[in-house]
């Protein structure tokens, strides 16, 4: 194939691939982040949030969610898209364990990156922010 | 300076990538669904017996989903006292075989190559990749076109902060040649673990510090690390609040191969949600 080409197929193949998801429903879908706390090991459910009850935490969760999550889940945390809305009960009843599992792994099928880059003090930073949403 | 300065302090905001300082080393975290990062690295290398040069990639990084990113590369150089020419593309793809975190997670890459023998940006060093390649004119260097096919295995760990990652390369020249192969090699971790409560530039949470190794290791007629290039290279991150991020990284060559030193620096701004933007244009 000439090489020439190739500039335009990938420029050709990026248009339909975005032609074809834009055809999807992009109503607020929690049901992916339920299921990736369902899918969070036993054991997380037993993990103390070293920052619980710390007010300087949760302004620095409050922050990083601003940096990092709030492009998806909207600054307000009630979800965008396929984003979940993070003051539902699904997410506020799961365990501070079970939440900091979901942001280190993520659900790379539905959308959600992992967030293992963040060192895990921010993890738990982050998850004791979102634990004030209730 | 005060320019760009100003543009890195107020630029609207974007959104902040979590990808370690590394220029040459690949880690397994992939661009955020929907995000486009743009990025800008120039590199300044020194030429024994030669005129210096200053290459430079345009990046344009996409995460198409969750375990899937795919990067657009448009290469270019200027050699003092020659000529200043662009060089070629790239198109890569990188891809998360593991849907969970590990000690240790593997990232596939694959990427197809169309740059002439005078690129110079040097983002990986494969074969027998040497700096006396690099010493004839422009003229006739960008004469060769090669194209090319580069896979890798990258394999990356978080640990209480650190990133740890390693790349296997492997090359091949669609018209000719053997296969080539090369190495790299980094670990980085922010100077500061925890997030302090309020937004600043210069906090040291904001810096990320590492160091990268990158070489080749012969091809599969040969397989070695003699008469091959190797470089050791610090590296430094600042990621600003405005969603900017600016690295540097000066290397030095390791053996008689290698460019004495090159200094790479970089500028990357990412636009969070881009994929859902485009969208709604074809709704």
């Amino acid at each position: 194939m000439n090489a020439r080409f190739v500039p335009a197929l990938f420029v050709l193949a990026s248009l339909v691939a975005v032609a074809a998801d834009s055809a999807r429903d992009w109503k607020t879908d929690d049901r992916g982040v339920l299921i990736a706390i369902a899918r969070a090991p036993v054991e997380v459910r037993a993990w103390k949030n070293p920052y619980a009850g710390q007010p300087e935490a949760v302004l620095a969760g409050k922050k990083l969610f601003s940096q990092h999550c709030a492009g998806c889940h909207s600054e307000d945390a009630t979800g965008r898209g396929r984003a979940a809305n993070l003051r539902s009960s699904g997410v506020q009843n799961a365990a501070p364990g079970e939440l900091v599992w979901v942001v280190r792994n993520g659900n790379l099928r539905k959308g959600m990156p992992s967030w293992s880059g963040l060192p895990p003090q921010r993890q738990w930073q982050l998850v004791t922010y979102l634990e004030t949403l209730r | 300076m005060l320019c760009v300065a100003g543009v890195c302090v107020c630029a609207p905001r974007g959104t902040r990538a979590q990808e370690p300082p590394y220029f040459v080393t690949y880690s397994h975290h992939l661009e955020e669904p929907g995000n486009l990062e743009i990025e800008l690295n120039p590199d300044y290398g020194t030429q024994r017996g030669g005129n210096d040069y200053l290459a430079s990639t345009m990046e344009f990084e996409y995460g198409v989903k969750g375990w899937w990113t795919s990067e657009f590369y448009l290469d270019g150089q200027s050699t003092f006292s020659d000529s200043t020419i662009f060089t070629g593309f790239r198109w890569e793809n990188r891809f998360r075989p593991l849907m969970r975190e590990h000690w240790i997670n593997p990232l596939l890459y694959l990427e197809y190559e169309n740059v002439d023998e005078a690129d110079k940006t040097m983002i990986e060093v494969t074969g027998f990749d040497n700096q006396a390649d690099y010493l004839p004119r422009n003229a006739v260097l960008r004469r060769e076109t090669d194209r090319e096919a580069e896979m890798k295995l990258v394999l990356s760990s978080d640990f209480k902060g650190w990133n740890v990652s390693e790349n296997f390369i492997t090359e091949k020249n669609l018209g000719h040649d053997p296969w080539e192969f090369g190495y790299a090699a980094g670990a980085s971790r922010p100077l500061r673990l925890e997030a302090t409560a309020n937004e600043c530039n210069f906090c040291l949470e904001n810096f990320l510090a590492g160091v990268e190794f990158y070489g080749g290791l012969g091809t599969s007629w040969r397989l070695t690390t003699a008469g091959t290039s190797h470089y050791g290279a610090p590296v430094l991150g600042w990621q600003l609040p405005s969603g900017v991020t600016l690295r540097i990284s000066p290397g030095f060559g390791l053996n008689g191969n290698s460019h004495p030193f090159i200094l790479r620096w970089g500028v990357s701004y990412e636009f969070e949600g881009f994929g859902w933007r485009l969208r709604k244009l074809f709704q």
